[in-house]
């Protein structure tokens, strides 16, 4: 098996970059920062894989390494708070550089091992036929307990984020949609919802309370045809809604004193 | 291409492997269950369904084993079902039912260990008054404040009714089931492939088991999480080992690799570095010696009827693969590698016994007593011979009945609201409870090798066969920890009996009938083994490992 | 296929790879440069749309409820699933109906987690 020149320079692109990206996950301080370096790593080595003609697993790689399982690593990085850092305080003293030195004499030991071997080659040629398709015979005859037993792990693996996370909490009233449109006429909620925006004298946050001209006339851009033709019955006993017309100042002060406080510019 | 000779040429003997087809099968219509029962029904239909997957399945072994079927090979060479494969494969499935027993109880605490929510429940209880709560099947507080309002107003105070327990994480029942199918997989796996993905399905279900004692949260997730980290850190040095395995052999069958340690193709420096890092992972699921230290952490955190599930059914699973490997696939090389496994073992022996010397409290002290037993365990899986190998695998039965049994008594001391781990709470524990004294006495006993129980026979088995393969400097070091391993669990059993107890000490709970069979059983099989061996010690010697 | 001659194959793939980076890192870089400059308030203020995303990841900088992540682990899960059927396809005339069933039995299994996950609400998003 000899390397061919476009192997060889992608290996010596690659490489270099992946073991940039492995390093830049372990030194920097922001754990975004980490998994971005990881992705490099993992990018790179998905394409070293292409260029050993191996696709699928190059492939496979991108998609479910880089794509998916790195989407994970930064959706549990902002589960925590991706303010949070690591404690440099060292609780067992020496660990680290015990660790350091037990590590590369460890791999010391594993590439003496692996370099004493490369003289012979592997026993193992190159599968015949397409590379998907020899992987595929393997999977689905030579490992097919190992295959089965995959979907184990899997099932496992969903019912113990379900266990984790959901199952056994209490579930929160889910809010249907015509509840939210009932809440909107409203006013805001606590937390959601929209309110004016900065600037604008308003006495209301209800969707349904006009907008008022500098002359204090309601502007009839303002006004929604669907809510004013929705009967009131149909949208909430508590919604006030408001008619157009003159009364409209009155509506939306009746609305205010009902909340007790004026909701008017955040900033 | 007719599915039939496919899957004859594939090797698929549905007799051979009904066991393991009907654990995990079984495991997914748990699942399925899971999702369409409604909450009350579910704990009950799950214990009825698990344990009869269970049984159904312990009794296809013995069928198996009965009928005088031959050692098969299966599935295109991954599964070796031979006569060592099914004795771990009925000892697995022997454990599982006190297992499954004590993982169901929840007479002792109300909700059991894996209550789901116990801040709702004890809500719940408050509101209402311990007596007369009539259903938290629901489990939230506000559903079951409508309801249970609704029951005192109707009752008007009627006196106390008997009360339905609120709801537990029923997921528990297929976790189990799973982990019980990845042990039964990784014990019969014959190639290095399977045996990573069985040991994977093996480990997942236990890790997130150990996270689900929510009235200990901190201690459980903190258990959880650290047997997660290290699980995958060696689950990473194994899969490494069959990489380098794979480069010299170019298989993963364990056969194979036997097959290319005899021709001289390369240097042997491949060979035995894959093995090193092999055993890195598989030594740290047995708790062997060095690779230990998550062991106390984890046996104390987790909820005790899993931590009684892992600690006997994960050593059963984790030495069957190490004694297959060591016979199937380094049996030719064994005299080049034994003397680093000498070292691990004398290890594992050491650090168990001095360690637990240490410990107040029971449940770490019984961590660092299993790894000291690895410690004995691993003498006779280095001796790769029939008497090492029969031996090994009672030693196997013999200790996870012996540990069910004690974690079972340990989860009946309770102090307050929980567990009283610390020893001094079994300062008199006999005048309080002679029954429980007198049985967790005889499982420490049993532990310390006394003859009359299954500890002696086993430890007489594995060190005579040390010795006739020539381990005597191992066997000698293993007879002295067993001697002063002796004295921990002698100290337990003096505090129990001749020392006053405390006032305000704990209490020794009733136990349910579930937690009651199991401990009865575990006590049982270890006086058993230890009176009558003999039957148990001739099927173990049955027959040797098929590659 | 080896070395490089079945890399051939990805050539356009890099060049489309090629063309789709230059044409943002020149649309970015171009804009400020030829693009109008004219600001008046209105373009400066937040651009809002329709109900405000919630709940909102405002406190403890930045977090994002853990539903996200159930939602991300069971995406890694199908997509895992998915991966295997390539293989499949590829193979199903060589498999036979064995191969059907092995990938039958496989998608039946994982289909269990996701009923399980479907009653159990963990698709709801509230």
């Amino acid at each position: 098996m000899t390397t061919t020149i476009g192997e060889a320079i992608g290996f010596w692109i690659l490489g270099p970059v992946a073991l940039a990206g492995g390093l830049g996950m372990v030194f920097s301080r922001n754990a975004v920062h980490s998994a971005l370096w990881l992705v490099l790593t993992m990018l790179s080595l998905g394409v070293i894989y292409m260029l050993q003609a191996a696709p699928f697993l190059g492939f496979t790689q991108i998609i479910v390494y880089t794509g998916a399982i790195m989407m994970l690593f930064v959706f549990v990085l902002m589960m925590v708070g991706r303010d949070a850092s690591d404690s440099v305080v060292e609780v067992l003293r020496g660990q680290r550089v015990a660790a350091a030195v037990l590590g590369i004499g460890l791999a010391g030991l594993m590439i003496g091992a692996v370099a004493q071997s490369v003289g012979v080659p592997l026993a193992a040629g190159a599968p015949s036929g397409s590379n998907v398709g020899g992987l595929g015979l393997l999977v689905f005859q030579r490992y097919l307990l190992a295959f089965e037993l995959t979907s184990a792990l899997i099932i496992t693996g969903a019912v113990g984020a379900m266990v984790y996370t959901f199952a056994g909490r209490a579930k929160s009233k889910a809010i249907t949609q015509k509840e939210r449109v009932a809440e909107r006429l409203r006013g805001p909620l606590e937390k959601f919802g929209s309110r004016s925006g900065p600037g604008v004298f308003a006495t209301a946050d209800s969707v349904a309370t006009p907008a008022l001209l500098p002359d204090g006339s309601v502007a009839p851009e303002s006004l929604s045809a669907i809510i004013e033709a929705t009967a009131r019955e149909r949208l909430g006993h508590a919604t006030e809604l408001s008619r157009p017309g003159d009364e409209h100042d009155t509506a939306a002060h009746s609305h205010h004193a009902e909340r007790g406080e004026i909701q008017g510019s955040q900033t | 291409m007719g599915s039939q000779s496919f899957s004859d040429a594939l090797g698929v003997d549905y007799g051979a492997l009904a066991p393991l087809l009907i654990v995990l099968g079984g495991a997914c219509v748990s699942v399925l269950l899971e999702a369409v029962l409604p909450r009350v029904r579910r704990r009950s239909v799950q214990l009825v369904f698990s344990l009869a997957v269970v049984v159904v399945a312990l009794a296809a072994v013995i069928i198996r084993a009965t009928s005088g079927a031959g050692d098969v090979v299966v599935l295109a060479g991954s599964l070796s079902v031979d006569a060592p494969g099914l004795f771990l494969w009925g000892t697995l499935l022997a454990l599982a039912v006190p297992s499954v027993l004590m993982l169901a109880d929840r007479s002792v605490e109300p909700g059991g260990v894996f209550v789901a929510d116990p801040e709702a429940l004890a809500e719940a209880q408050e509101r209402v008054g311990a007596g007369s709560l009539r259903s938290t099947s629901s489990g939230l507080p506000s559903g079951t404040g409508t309801d249970t309002h609704g029951v005192v107003g109707r009752r008007g105070g009627a006196g106390p009714e008997p009360t339905t327990p609120p709801e537990m994480h029923t997921e528990i029942f297929p976790f189990v089931l799973f982990a019980l199918g990845g042990m039964l997989a990784f014990s019969a796996a014959n190639d290095l492939l399977t045996m990573f993905v069985a040991l994977e399905v093996l480990s997942l279900p236990l890790y997130l088991l150990c996270g689900l004692a929510r009235r200990r949260r901190l201690l459980s997730q903190e258990a959880a999480v650290k047997y997660f980290l290290l699980g995958a850190f060696a689950s990473a040095f194994f899969l490494y080992g069959v990489a380098l395995l794979y480069g010299y052999a170019g298989s993963v069958r364990l056969a194979d690799i036997a097959a290319s340690a005899a021709g001289p193709l390369r240097s042997d420096a491949l060979l035995f570095a894959g093995l090193a890092l092999l055993v890195v992972g598989l030594m740290f699921k047995a708790s062997v010696g060095p690779f230990h230290t998550w062991t106390p952490d984890v046996y104390q955190g987790a909820p005790t009827p899993v931590t009684a599930f892992m600690a006997a059914c994960t050593k059963v699973a984790a030495f069957g693969a190490i004694l297959r490997v060591f016979t199937v696939a380094f049996g030719t090389t064994a005299l080049e590698w034994r003397g680093v496994l000498w070292a691990v073992a004398i290890a594992s022996m050491v650090i168990g016994t001095v360690l637990g010397i240490t410990q107040t409290d029971l449940k770490r002290m019984v961590a660092y007593s299993s790894v000291a037993h690895a410690g004995f365990i691993l003498i006779g899986c280095l001796a790769i011979t029939p008497a090492g190998l029969s031996g090994t695998l009672f030693y196997l039965l013999a200790y996870g009945f012996t540990t069910i049994a004690i974690l079972g008594l340990v989860s009946l001391v309770r102090s307050g609201d929980g567990e009283a781990g610390h020893l001094s709470g079994y300062a008199g524990l006999a005048q309080r409870s002679p029954v429980v004294a007198a049985a967790l006495s005889f499982c420490l006993l049993a532990l310390a090798g006394v003859p009359l129980t299954s500890g002696f026979t086993a430890k007489f088995a594995v060190f005579s066969a040390g010795l006739a393969d020539g381990m005597a400097p191992l066997v000698i070091v293993g007879l002295v920890c067993s001697a002063i391993a002796a004295f921990f669990y002698l100290r337990v059993i003096v505090l129990m009996y001749f020392s006053d107890p405390a006032p305000d000490g704990p209490t020794v709970s009733l136990p349910g009938p579930m937690t009651t069979v199991a401990i009865t059983l575990g006590v049982a099989v270890t006086l058993l083994l230890g009176v009558l061996p003999t039957a148990a010690l001739e099927w173990a010697g049955a027959g040797t490992f098929l590659g | 296929m080896q070395g490089s001659a079945g890399l051939t194959a990805y050539v356009p793939l890099i060049v489309m790879f090629v063309l789709a980076g230059g044409f943002a890192l020149f649309s970015v870089t171009a804009a400020p440069y030829i693009g109008p400059r004219r600001y008046n308030r209105a373009k400066l203020d937040t651009y809002e749309c329709g109900i405000e995303p919630s709940p909102q990841p405002v406190v403890g900088g930045g977090r994002v409820p853990v539903a996200y992540y159930l939602t991300a682990m069971l995406f890694i899960l199908f997509d895992i699933e998915m991966v295997f059927l390539y293989p499949f396809v590829i193979n199903i005339d060589a498999l036979g109906l064995f191969g059907l069933v092995e990938i039958v039995l496989f998608i039946g299994t994982v289909a269990f987690a996701y009923a399980y996950v479907w009653r159990r609400g963990g698709l709801d998003w509230t």
